[in-house]
Formats: structure tokens, C-alpha cells, sequence
């Protein structure tokens, strides 16, 4: 045979073909996904509703100019919901740059289980997208339009994203972080909750979640604490008030560190030392001269009390949001009865928090 | 013997046959005008063969420009090269006239370089050897003498530094000579493509015109091609990173010459892939991007009425015909055309809804990366490996520019330099597979 590698090279491409994957679909054909709330409908709670913030692209990009399309849909699943939208719109939707899945507070109340399976499972649906709770819910949320967005979606994404502000207020969680805490043994979820204001957004808190469903909220200052403690968030303050004055310390640097340890009763003693080092951003005139020892000791009076309140509501939740449970796990001897014994531990986990904050300067006056 | 000649050759008015006698002998001359130096001819055999101070035999035996010719089968070959035939008492002798039209010290045109020598290699054969001897004086350098061509006769050099050449590489470049079957050999370019096989891809040997590039390579015990009638030479084996270097890199500031190799690297792979992967991106896999361009380039493509990939090769045509065309062109309009059909033809393009202005912009990273690859064969070569690899994007997105890519790569790994591995960075020396290691870097 003489044609035997033109042959060959033919019914190969042949077999390519058939290969194709996602089709071929131009960018302008498709209408990407911003951001995605699903919600419980107060009137129909077994239903999803499911909102989807299209983006319609415009080449000038300008304060403002930014244009998004809403769509809602009731369905019995956020599946079908989707699949319903589809047919409302004029384009293939795209799931690849939408980096927003908020769940409405009525749905993480009731457990959110149906819908983290449907964000894990879907291929086009990144992993490195944030999860989040809207508040009252996700649909008011999702449609409201800040009014200097330079393309849709921008404001959420910068909010959650490290590329615009760093607020020691927001906890992002990506959705990757989430499935895997929800599967792990002895470390809970967190979701930031978001807020509406006029038109813009607010995150301030977060919510302490269980494998299902949300237990209980932080407040902001508390907020800011975990945040400390669990991401060493060091664009943060420590507030304290000393002789009825407050101060303020802008954190340089924090590191936290803790050691679960067995008491001679045979109750168990979390024992967690924070290293905080920073700058004064707000104290009295004066403050140069004063006796910083005493100052580090007010502030660290203080900052242990407010730890040890975090970590006893986080306990008497019934949540372990900072994987305490896990390195239990992963310091003692692996087997199921470990988890279960930790499991009748933490209820009665003592906390005993030291703070050692170290003041650095003054600041520029002074 | 005159007789002979006026039968081997057709009606020419050039050819030269005649008797002329003196006092003491006939001799028979013949040579054709055109070829020779009218004035040698006149000084070395009919003034002394007039003056008869000497005996006119002696003077050709004692001389050893007159060359004693056994065979008449070469004397078409002989006079055809420019050579006077004497016969003189029924001894036949050949003596060396030819005048040679070419251009006068050339400079560099196709590869200059900025603080490198700006002299380039000459369209004579003798004139090339000077230049390259004078800057490499060395008894070790070789020089061979080949013929290629039925009809053109050209005339090769292959020159070589005797000891550090690899004998393997010499052996086989002489074999692939010999075996070259062609009527007529005018360009350098002509003999590399005979040498390298008809449908080779990328270049395995690189054609330059700089005497110091060939002088570096000679001292590397590379081997150089010289051709009559050509300013180019060709220089063997090649790798594919010799291609990426400017002799420049030798001369300008460290750091500076590093980072432009680096540029030049990450131009190729610029101009081959950027084709192939706006379609991928754009059609299959947007979440590629980040999110701004993806909705500026979602805007400024919705009015395209065609999908990505008719959209690219409307541009790619477009420039390759702006290039074509700059080449054609007489040199003065030349520049003039392309520039305003550049410039026209995009923006209008663009404001047509004909291309997207993100494709504007690849189509001229496309284009100006192409032409930062130093030695031209090469960037000839890499303009077209770009178009193969649309045709996977078109089919399978990203997935098929990372296969199509894969299979370059392993294409320039299996190709072979005269024996030397192509492109290797590291790997072990199979001798049984015809590899014998890199050529010395001394």
C-alpha cells in the first residue's frame, strides 16, 4: 500500500473529530456569569430560586458604565433553575469567570448541603470563585448595581478579592476551602455575610457554620479578632482603653500559636499565645514618654479577655472554625475513637489565651 | 586543436580561436572575451610570444600558471570558466584569465549588527576566501573544492578548521554533496534545501553573510559553505539555539544581550502560538483570561459578524500580504505601501466590525516578534509553523494548541544537524542512532 501514512493521518483526524469537547462558541456568544445567588422563596421553601447576574460586555470600560443583566428562576432544583434561565436568554451562559456563589440567610439557615453539591460538582464552575451569605437574602444582594463599577460584577469581585481593599472585617472563603472543610473531620466552614445599603455592599461579619447548616454569626469586632487569629490579617487594629482613654494599635505583625494540653484532673487546656507588634494610630499626646509596659499590659488584658469570649461563643456554637479538632486528629494516635474522643472534649475545652502585644512606635507625631 | 574547439561550441561571437606565429613557432590560442581579462592574455602569452626574448615553450614550462591539460574532454570546462587553451607544439595548456563581475567590498545588508564588523562576504568565491582567512589566520584551516550542478558547474568552498572539525560531520557533508542532483545551483538558499530534504520544517543549517559568524563557527569546528555567485554561506550543524543568537550578544553589554536572548525566546514563542491561541481562548476556554478582558474583548468583538478563527486568518492574510508586498515592491515605495497600508487597513478593519481591536494587536505582536529571530532562514521558517497549529486550536480549543505544541516539540527533538541533536538541553549521546555528541564549544 502506498497511500498506507496519508491513510492513516485521514482516519485519525477522522477520530479527532468526534473528540471535540465544549464546542466551539465565540466570546460574544456567551453571556458570562458574575455572580449567582440562590435562595429559599419565602413563600415556597421546598423551591430554589436562583438569580444570575449576567454581565453585557461593552468595549468601553468607564465609571459606571457597567451593565448587567438579572435573571430569576423558581425550581424545584438550582439544576433545572439553570437550565430554565437558559432559555430566557439570548446567549450560551458561562460559568467560567463567575467568582461569586452567594447563598441566601434563609437557605444557610436551613441547610446548605443541595447547594454546595451542585457549585462541587459542576466542571465549568471554579473552584477559586467565593462562597457568601447574603442578608435578608441573595436575590437583593445580586441585583443591586454600586454606581461607579466599571464592568459588572467588578465591585464584588474586588471586595472579595486581595486585588482591591483588605478589610480585617471580610473572611473570603473560596469554594474549594469550603467543600473541604465541610468534609473534614474537627474544622468547620466560615462564610462571610454580606449586607445592602443603599447600593453598595457591606461585609462586616461572618458566619460560623456546622457540616449543614449556619449556627451562629460574628459580630465585626469579633470578626476582626478571628481574623487575627486565624488568617494573621495584620492590616488590622487592637483597640484597648486605658485610664478612659482608647487606643488604637495598627497591627505590623501578628503570629499565633497554640498547644492543646491534658490538665492533671484529666480535662483537657487550649493554650494559645498571640504575638502582636504594631504602631500606634490613635492615642493621647503624651504617649511617647508614658510607661509602654504598663500599656502592652492594659492591651493585653484586654485582647485575652476578647479571645477568650470569641473562642467560648465559637465553642458554645458547636462549631471548630479554627481546626482545633483537627490537630487534635493529627497529634494523637489516628484512629476513629481519636475523633470521638475529641468530640466529648471540645464541649469542655478550657481556653487560656496570653497575649503579648509589643508597641513599636508612636507613629510619625509624637 | 581549433578545429576541435569551433565544433564543441555553438556560433559565438565571443569565442577567441586563433593561429598566431612568430619566428620560430605557431601556436594555436583559444578563449572566450567575455569570461577573460583581455589584458593578461596580452601579457602572459602574446607580448612575450611577440618579444620572443625567451623561447616561447620554455616560458610555459617554467611558468606555473600555465597548466599542462592531458584530457580534451575538459576543455569546454576550461575556456567556459573564464581559462586561455594554448596548444603549442602539440602540447595543450591552459592558463587562468577569468574576470569576475561582482559587487565591491559588500556590507552587510540581511544580518547587520550594530558595533559588529560591517563587512560581509563577497560574490566571489576568492574574494570570501580572503575575507575569511585574513580574519582567521590559521594553518589548520582547511579548504575543499566541489562542483555541484549539471549545467551551472558552480563552484562550492568547504571550509573547515582541521582540527577541531568533527571528522563524522565532514565525512557526511561530503556525501551529501555528491549526492545533490540538480541542473542549476544559484542560490545559497537553493543548496540548503537540497542538503536539508525538500519539506523540512525548521532550517538545520543557517545561512549567513557575516564573516565574523562564520569565523566563530569555523573555530568551533563547524563547516562552512562558500558558492560562487553568492554572498551567503552556509554553516554546518546547526542547533536551533544558534539560530536565536545575534553575533551581537558577543559584542554588546552582558546583561543587556542576556535579557534580548530571553526576548527573542519568548518572541518565538509569541509569533508561533498567539494565532492559535486567541482562537482557543476566545472560542473555547475564556475563563483564561482575567475578567476585564474577557468582557473588553466580548465588547469589542460583537460586532464581528465571523467566528474567531475566519477573523485571524483575514488578519493573518492581511500582514503576510503587507509583508510580501514590502519585499516586491521597488525599494523606495516599499516602506511608503507598507506603512500606510498597515495602519490604514487595521484601524479600518477595525471600525468595519470586521476584526475585534484586540485581533489588531495580536496580528501585530504576530508580525513584529517574527522578525526578531536573527538569522532569516529561521524566521522565514517559524512565519509558517504558526499555521499549523491553528487548524487543532480551530477544533479542539486549548487542548489542541498544547497537543499541537507538544508535537513541535518533539518534531525539533527528533530532527538531526548532520548527526547533532537539534535541540537538546540535556540528554545522553546515542552513537548508534547516528549522534555524536555536540560540536565543540571551546
Amino acid at each position: 500500500m502506498k497511500h498506507k501514512p496519508s491513510i492513516v493521518a485521514l482516519i485519525l483526524a477522522l477520530l479527532a473529530a468526534a473528540l471535540s469537547g465544549c464546542g466551539f462558541k465565540d466570546i460574544d456568544k456567551r453571556f458570562f456569569v458574575v455572580a449567582i445567588g440562590i435562595d429559599r422563596p419565602a413563600d415556597n421553601p421546598k423551591n430554589y430560586l436562583v438569580t444570575l447576574k449576567l454581565a453585557v460586555p461593552s468595549p468601553k470600560i468607564e465609571p459606571g458604565a457597567a451593565k448587567a443583566q438579572i435573571e430569576s428562576v423558581e425550581a424545584p432544583t438550582i439544576a433545572e433553575a439553570v437550565r430554565l434561565i437558559k432559555s430566557y436568554v439570548d446567549k450560551e451562559l458561562d460559568f467560567g469567570h463567575c467568582k461569586i456563589y452567594m447563598l441566601g440567610d434563609s437557605l444557610a439557615q436551613q441547610g446548605y448541603t443541595d447547594a454546595i453539591n451542585w457549585v462541587s460538582r459542576r466542571r465549568d464552575i471554579q473552584n477559586v470563585a467565593y462562597l457568601a451569605i447574603g442578608k435578608p437574602d441573595a436575590r437583593t444582594i445580586i441585583q443591586s448595581n454600586p454606581p461607579a463599577e466599571r464592568y459588572p460584577g467588578n465591585t464584588l469581585f474586588l471586595q472579595f478579592g486581595k486585588d482591591g481593599t483588605e478589610s480585617s472585617y471580610i473572611i473570603s472563603t473560596y469554594i474549594f476551602d469550603f467543600v473541604r472543610r465541610v468534609g473534614e473531620h474537627g474544622l468547620d466552614p466560615v462564610l462571610p455575610i454580606m449586607r445592602k445599603e443603599k447600593e453598595e455592599y457591606i461585609i462586616t461579619r461572618v458566619a460560623l457554620l456546622d457540616k449543614e447548616k449556619a449556627v451562629a454569626a460574628l459580630t465585626p469586632s469579633e470578626t476582626e479578632i478571628f481574623n487575627q487569629i486565624s488568617h494573621h490579617m495584620t492590616k488590622s487594629t487592637v483597640t484597648a482603653n486605658v485610664n478612659g482613654e482608647i487606643m488604637v494599635l495598627s497591627v505590623n505583625k501578628i503570629t499565633s500559636r497554640y498547644k492543646i494540653v491534658k490538665e492533671a484532673d484529666g480535662s483537657h487546656m487550649l493554650r494559645m499565645t498571640i504575638k502582636i507588634s504594631g504602631i500606634f494610630e490613635e492615642a493621647p499626646m503624651g504617649v511617647y514618654s508614658a510607661d509602654w509596659a504598663k500599656l502592652e499590659a492594659a492591651f493585653n488584658k484586654q485582647y485575652e479577655f476578647e479571645a477568650n469570649s470569641l473562642l467560648k461563643k465559637i465553642q458554645q456554637a458547636g462549631v471548630d472554625p479554627l481546626g482545633f479538632g483537627l490537630r487534635y486528629r493529627a497529634t494523637h494516635k489516628g484512629s476513629e475513637q481519636t475523633w470521638k474522643r475529641w468530640q466529648t472534649i471540645y464541649p469542655q475545652l478550657k481556653f487560656d489565651v496570653t497575649a503579648k502585644i509589643t508597641i513599636e512606635g508612636t507613629g510619625i507625631s509624637d | 586543436m581549433l578545429n576541435r574547439i569551433s565544433t564543441l561550441f555553438a556560433d559565438a561571437k565571443d569565442l577567441n580561436a586563433l593561429r598566431i606565429e612568430n619566428n620560430e613557432m605557431i601556436i594555436e590560442i583559444a578563449y572566450i572575451s567575455s569570461l577573460c581579462d583581455e589584458s593578461k592574455v596580452s601579457d602572459f602569452i602574446l607580448v612575450p610570444f611577440q618579444k620572443e626574448q625567451q623561447p616561447f615553450d620554455l616560458i610555459l614550462e617554467r611558468n606555473p600558471q600555465f597548466q599542462l591539460v592531458h584530457d580534451p574532454a575538459m576543455w569546454t570546462h576550461i575556456i567556459l570558466r573564464g581559462f586561455v587553451l594554448l596548444s603549442v607544439k602539440g602540447k595543450i595548456y591552459s592558463l587562468d584569465t577569468a574576470r569576475i563581475i561582482r559587487n565591491e567590498t559588500p556590507l552587510t545588508q540581511v544580518e547587520t549588527a550594530i558595533l559588529g564588523p560591517q563587512l560581509a562576504l563577497s560574490e566571489d568565491l576568492v574574494d570570501s576566501i580572503n575575507i575569511i582567512r585574513s580574519r582567521y589566520p590559521s594553518p589548520d584551516l582547511g579548504i575543499e573544492e566541489k562542483t555541484v550542478g549539471s549545467m551551472s558547474q558552480t563552484r562550492l568552498m568547504m571550509l573547515y578548521d582541521n582540527r577541531h572539525v568533527d571528522p563524522n560531520v565532514l565525512s557526511e557533508a561530503r556525501l551529501k554533496l555528491q549526492s545533490i542532483r540538480i541542473d542549476f545551483l544559484n542560490a545559497t538558499g537553493q543548496l540548503e534545501r537540497k542538503l536539508n530534504g525538500k519539506r523540512s520544517l525548521l532550517p538545520t543549517m543557517m545561512i549567513t553573510e557575516r564573516p565574523d559568524r562564520i569565523v566563530n563557527c569555523l573555530q568551533r569546528g563547524k563547516v562552512i559553505l562558500l558558492m560562487q555567485g553568492s554572498m551567503f554561506a552556509i554553516v554546518l550543524p546547526a542547533t536551533f539555539y544558534e539560530f536565536m543568537h545575534a553575533v551581537d550578544d558577543d559584542y554588546d553589554s552582558f546583561w543587556m544581550t542576556r535579557m534580548l536572548i530571553l526576548l527573542r525566546y519568548i518572541a518565538v514563542i509569541l509569533t508561533i502560538t498567539m494565532p492559535a491561541l486567541y482562537i482557543a481562548v476566545v472560542s473555547y476556554n475564556p475563563e483564561l483570561f482575567r475578567v476585564q478582558l474577557a468582557f473588553s474583548i466580548a465588547g469589542s468583538r460583537s460586532a464581528v459578524p465571523y467566528p474567531s478563527f475566519v477573523e485571524v486568518f483575514i488578519m493573518l492574510f492581511m500582514i503576510e500580504s503587507l509583508i510580501e508586498a514590502s519585499l516586491r515592491l521597488p525599494k523606495y515605495i516599499g516602506s511608503t505601501a507598507t506603512t500606510v497600508g498597515g495602519l490604514i487597513l487595521g484601524q479600518a478593519a477595525q471600525q468595519a466590525g470586521l476584526v475585534s481591536s484586540i485581533m489588531i494587536i495580536v496580528t501585530s505582536v504576530v508580525a513584529i516578534s517574527n522578525f526578531v529571530v536573527p538569522v532569516n532562514n529561521m524566521s522565514i521558517a517559524i512565519r509558517f509553523v504558526k499555521y499549523p497549529l491553528i487548524i487543532p486550536a480551530i477544533f479542539f480549543g486549548i487542548t489542541g494548541v498544547t497537543v499541537g505544541i507538544f508535537a513541535l516539540v518533539c518534531y525539533m527533538t527528533h530532527l538531526r544537524s548532520f548527526g547533532k541533536p537539534y535541540i537538546r538541553i540535556f540528554g545522553p549521546i546515542k552513537a548508534h542512532a547516528g549522534d555524536i555528541g555536540q560540536v565543540r564549544e571551546e
